[in-house]
């Protein structure tokens, strides 16, 4: 299930949601991106997301679908908040369910790998010495390459 | 800033446009009316007691467009080529927005054409509707797009409630909706998504397909890089582009009615 929303989640309830009633997962692993304080600069004191609907949509559902394909998953979840969010905020959460960890492990670092890269969302952050865009980075790039390398 | 409608002595005169140059004209205008929700009700099931309430507005507004110069004093009067008169009803608001475009080619604006049709459709909405409803309010008429002339074009940049997408202290959710393109006149609708809006100053806007160099997203990039100097920052640097919401290359083609954003790298997660 892929979710893009201005409300805020609850990972523990999103998990629960997504193992009810199953006894065939062996494994499932959660990851929830918050706001910092600091960033490009130390005062970070609101983060405002942009996104493009539709093109959102369907990209995380790409991505989910490239997770889904390269390793046996039972179950995904994924929601990425937009709007304006405050420190310590929940921005993202991905959970991803398998019947062993390795593949929930590596399917959940892929999938927010590629978001970091793909997905149409921008950051804007509020300090207290002005707004500004937060800036691409080239380590997001390397992070995400890491799963091009090893498949080709 | 003047206004043309005074001369020098502050006296209200129609302006002499008998030299100004005949360009492509168009003006899109919107407005609203507020009911009862069981008002509207009856007008979508045609239960109202003077007919067929949608049609005779919309006639009402056509014809209101073709008039606008025997109203409102200073206007002259125009051979428009093109009135359409929309409505959408919003049961969500219990209202219907009315939308109306006028277009021509000539030497003034369209937009007091395109104004007048909007405002009498609501006039006649509430005429045709006042038996059941006499509360009704007609409300936000104003001007959404203009194309055509020296003035240059206009896009009416919606206020922050309604466009819920983010620009400094904003908050968050959607891109506004640019204008439409019909069969007449093909056309391509543009965004300009984050940071690069901001720069750009512009988030949305319409561009005549026969105006692009090639129908391809390079030859869109040249013609609003021919259009505004602003515009060659699209080739700059890292800007990516996608068409109806894929990733796009400048070989990618277009066609009419595609929807084109231009956006800075992603940083979501």
């Amino acid at each position: 299930m892929i979710r893009v929303q201005e409300s805020a989640f609850d990972p523990g309830s999103e998990q629960r949601q997504l193992l009810e009633g199953r006894s065939d997962i062996g494994a499932v692993v959660s990851f929830t991106g918050l706001v910092r304080d600091f960033n490009e600069r130390p005062d970070v004191s609101a983060l405002t997301l942009e996104h493009y609907p539709g093109m959102t949509e369907t990209a995380l559902g790409e991505i989910v679908a490239e997770a889904q394909a390269r390793w046996p998953l039972q179950g995904v979840r994924l929601i990425h908040r937009v709007g304006r969010l405050s420190p310590g905020d929940p921005i993202v959460l991905v959970v991803v369910a398998s019947a062993h960890r390795r593949a929930a492990f590596e399917a959940c670092d892929f999938i927010m790998d590629y978001l970091k890269t793909r997905a149409p969302f921008w950051k804007k952050e509020h300090s207290n010495t002005g707004d500004y865009w937060v800036a691409e980075r080239e380590s997001d790039h390397r992070d995400a390459s890491r799963w091009e390398s090893e498949n080709d | 800033m003047n206004l043309t409608h005074l001369n020098q002595r502050g006296e209200a005169h129609m302006v002499d446009v008998a030299d100004k140059a005949e360009t492509r004209r168009e003006a899109t205008a919107s407005g609203h009316i507020l009911m009862k929700p069981d008002t509207l009700a009856l007008l979508i099931d045609g239960g109202l007691p003077k007919g067929d309430v949608l049609a005779t507005a919309r006639i009402a507004g056509i014809q209101a467009a073709k008039r606008t110069h025997e109203l409102i004093p200073l206007c002259h009067a125009l051979p428009l080529s093109k009135v359409t008169v929309d409505f959408h009803l919003d049961e969500q608001n219990s209202r219907v927005e009315v939308i109306a475009t006028c277009r021509l080619k000539g030497r003034t604006g369209v937009e007091m054409e395109a104004l007048t049709a909007v405002s009498v459709a609501c006039l006649t909405l509430y005429d045709m509707c006042k038996a059941v409803d006499k509360d009704m309010e007609i409300g936000a008429i104003h001007l959404d797009a203009k194309r055509g002339g020296k003035s240059g074009d206009y896009q009416r940049q919606p206020g922050a409630a309604m466009t819920p997408i983010v620009t400094g202290e904003g908050a968050a959710g959607q891109v506004s909706v640019g204008t439409r393109c019909d069969i007449d006149s093909p056309c391509v609708r543009v965004k300009f998504l984050a940071e690069l809006r901001e720069r750009l100053g512009v988030s949305d806007l319409t561009l005549p397909l026969d105006t692009l160099p090639s129908t391809d997203v390079g030859g869109l990039k040249s013609a609003l890089a021919k259009r505004d100097a602003r515009f060659t920052r699209l080739g700059e640097g890292r800007v990516l582009c996608a068409v109806n919401q894929v990733m796009a290359l400048d070989a990618t083609p277009i066609t009419n009615d595609d929807e084109v954003a231009f956006f800075p790298p992603v940083t979501g997660g």
